[in-house]
């Protein structure tokens, strides 16, 4: 660490004091390490938290829980890109350009400092009923068998984290809109998969042909690309775009 | 009042988003085709391109047709769409993709397709209405379809030439994007096309389908702007030859 600890790295962070308040960056300079993550950039600001014009100021706040890309929590804006703090390495950024810059994700309302309130798409969760109805306690047998094909792709599918990369980078997700987001689309496909699940495709799908439904991606195929979990996110948004054509078409023949 | 459409419109949320993505292919798209393919008759042949004209003319009905089957769908597409894009927020320059780009090209095409549309409209089909010439009535005295057509972009200086010219190829290439992309994204939004490698090939096809179209669209416009005139007025005389020729050609009298 002797030759590397001459090393520093700049770090521009977007701060926020309360929710709703004016927002202003704020750089602060960090003794580089081997194999630092973003988490560690921020942990290094919180032990010393002082901006590169000596200004003394409060630690960063960010929230985070696994650090190891599984809770969705810690997504950020970092170098202009949606992705988590934890799995991002700073080594990386720097090849990219001599700057680390960390900014909150904007498409949800900030809590604090680099901290989102994600809740929209909790709330997305249950508006398309991403769950499975169990109606008893008592034991219902097994269920019934899936082919491994199925199962495979319900496993790309379970594996969403509900980080909200897919919503930042959506152009059709925004303040003007009311798209519920891909994220809710991949978990409705989910449960539809799933031979119990499918017994209320119907009301899942209905949720998804109101406004602000399936019929408000614009194509731009952003979230299958910005997803940490490589969510098929494009084939749950196809497959439910076709589910829903078929349901709009038997809904309008049989009734 | 307001409140009543707003709520027709998001009581019919789906079908009408659904509406908009099939107008754009049937009617809209295939008279986009139809419309270049006759267009691309005038630069091979002048006399085929005039034939086809005339007899797009004599389709019964055609107001009606074209009211039902272009206008309306047009407007409809428009109106509909405008509302579509304002709840879009482009980022292709922050995301760099593909179809990203291609996401905001859909729409900027769109804003000058639609430009252009009405622009074109009143350079040619209601070009009365600004004081222009009225189709049959300038048809019914003696004027080929050909002829009138090229006298839109050529009647004048060389710089209004041009610049027609310009607005033409603008107006074409936007369009064609605009509804070559469209079946594209189309098939995603149908649920056609669900898997990725599908998606690539619809798209490679939709551009090929594209290039096509251009072709179509700029050999048109040379032939009715640049290449020199055909002398429309010749074929007619080999059938009238026999009565004209006595005195003037000084045969047989
Ligand atoms: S689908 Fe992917 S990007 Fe979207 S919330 Fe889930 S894990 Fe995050």
């Amino acid at each position: 660490m002797n030759d590397q600890a001459q090393r520093t790295i700049s770090v521009r962070v977007r701060r926020q004091d309360r929710r709703g308040s004016a927002g202003y960056w704020q750089t602060f300079r960090i003794a580089h390490q081997p194999n630092m993550n973003v988490i560690s950039l921020l942990q290094e600001i919180a032990a010393r938290p002082v901006t590169v014009e000596g200004r003394h100021t409060a630690p960063v706040v960010y929230d985070s829980n696994c650090l190891e890309n599984v809770c969705g929590s810690c997504s950020m804006v970092i170098n202009g890109r949606a992705r988590q703090a934890c799995n991002t390495l700073v080594d990386a950024l720097l090849a990219e350009r001599p700057q680390v810059e960390i900014a909150p994700l904007s498409k949800f309302p900030v809590v604090r400092d680099l901290f989102v309130d994600r809740s929209r798409m909790f709330d997305a969760l249950k508006k398309v009923r991403a769950w499975i109805p169990v109606d008893t306690y008592g034991p219902i047998g097994e269920g019934p068998v899936v082919a491994p094909e199925d199962a495979a792709t319900r496993y790309d599918l379970s594996r969403c984290m509900t980080c909200g990369c897919c919503l930042e980078v959506c152009p059709q997700v925004n303040h003007r809109s009311e798209f519920i987001g891909p994220q809710a689309i991949g978990q409705a496909a989910l449960f539809n998969l799933h031979p119990t699940g499918a017994m209320n495709s119907g009301p899942r799908l209905e949720a998804l042909m109101e406004p602000g439904g399936i019929s408000d991606c614009g194509n731009a195929q952003n979230c299958v690309k910005a997803c940490p979990k490589q969510v098929p996110l494009t084939w749950a948004i196809g497959k439910v775009g076709r589910d829903t054509t078929l349901h709009a078409i038997r809904r309008w023949l049989m009734k | 009042m307001t409140t009543a459409v707003e709520a027709w419109l998001r009581r019919n949320h789906f079908l009408l988003r659904r509406l908009h993505s099939l107008s754009g292919m049937i009617p809209i798209g295939a008279f986009l085709v139809v419309h270049l393919y006759t267009n691309s008759l005038a630069a091979w042949d002048a006399h085929a391109f005039d034939k086809h004209v005339r007899e797009i003319h004599e389709i019964p009905y055609l107001p009606l047709i074209e009211l039902l089957l272009i206008f309306l769908p047009i407007a409809f597409h428009a109106a509909y769409g405008v509302a579509i894009a304002m709840q879009g927020r482009s980022n292709a320059a922050q995301y760099w993709w593909l179809d990203n780009w291609r996401y905001t090209l859909q729409r900027v095409t769109a804003w000058i397709a639609l430009l252009f549309l009405v622009l074109h409209l009143l350079h040619f089909r209601f070009a009365h209405w600004i004081g222009g010439p009225e189709y049959q009535a300038t048809i019914a005295r003696g004027m080929t379809p050909f002829d009138l057509t090229q006298w839109g972009f050529v009647d004048g200086t060389p710089v209004a030439a041009w610049l027609w010219v310009t607005l033409y190829s603008v107006g074409l290439a936007a369009s064609v994007f605009h509804f070559c992309n469209g079946i594209s994204t189309f098939c995603i939004t149908w649920g056609i096309t669900v898997g990725d490698r599908a998606r690539r090939r619809v798209f490679a096809a939709s551009m090929l389908l594209g290039a096509v179209l251009l072709a179509w669209g700029f050999a048109s416009l040379y032939a009715l702007t640049a290449r020199p005139k055909p002398d429309l007025r010749l074929p007619p005389q080999p059938d009238a030859r026999p009565v004209a020729l006595s005195p003037a050609d000084g045969g047989a009298s």
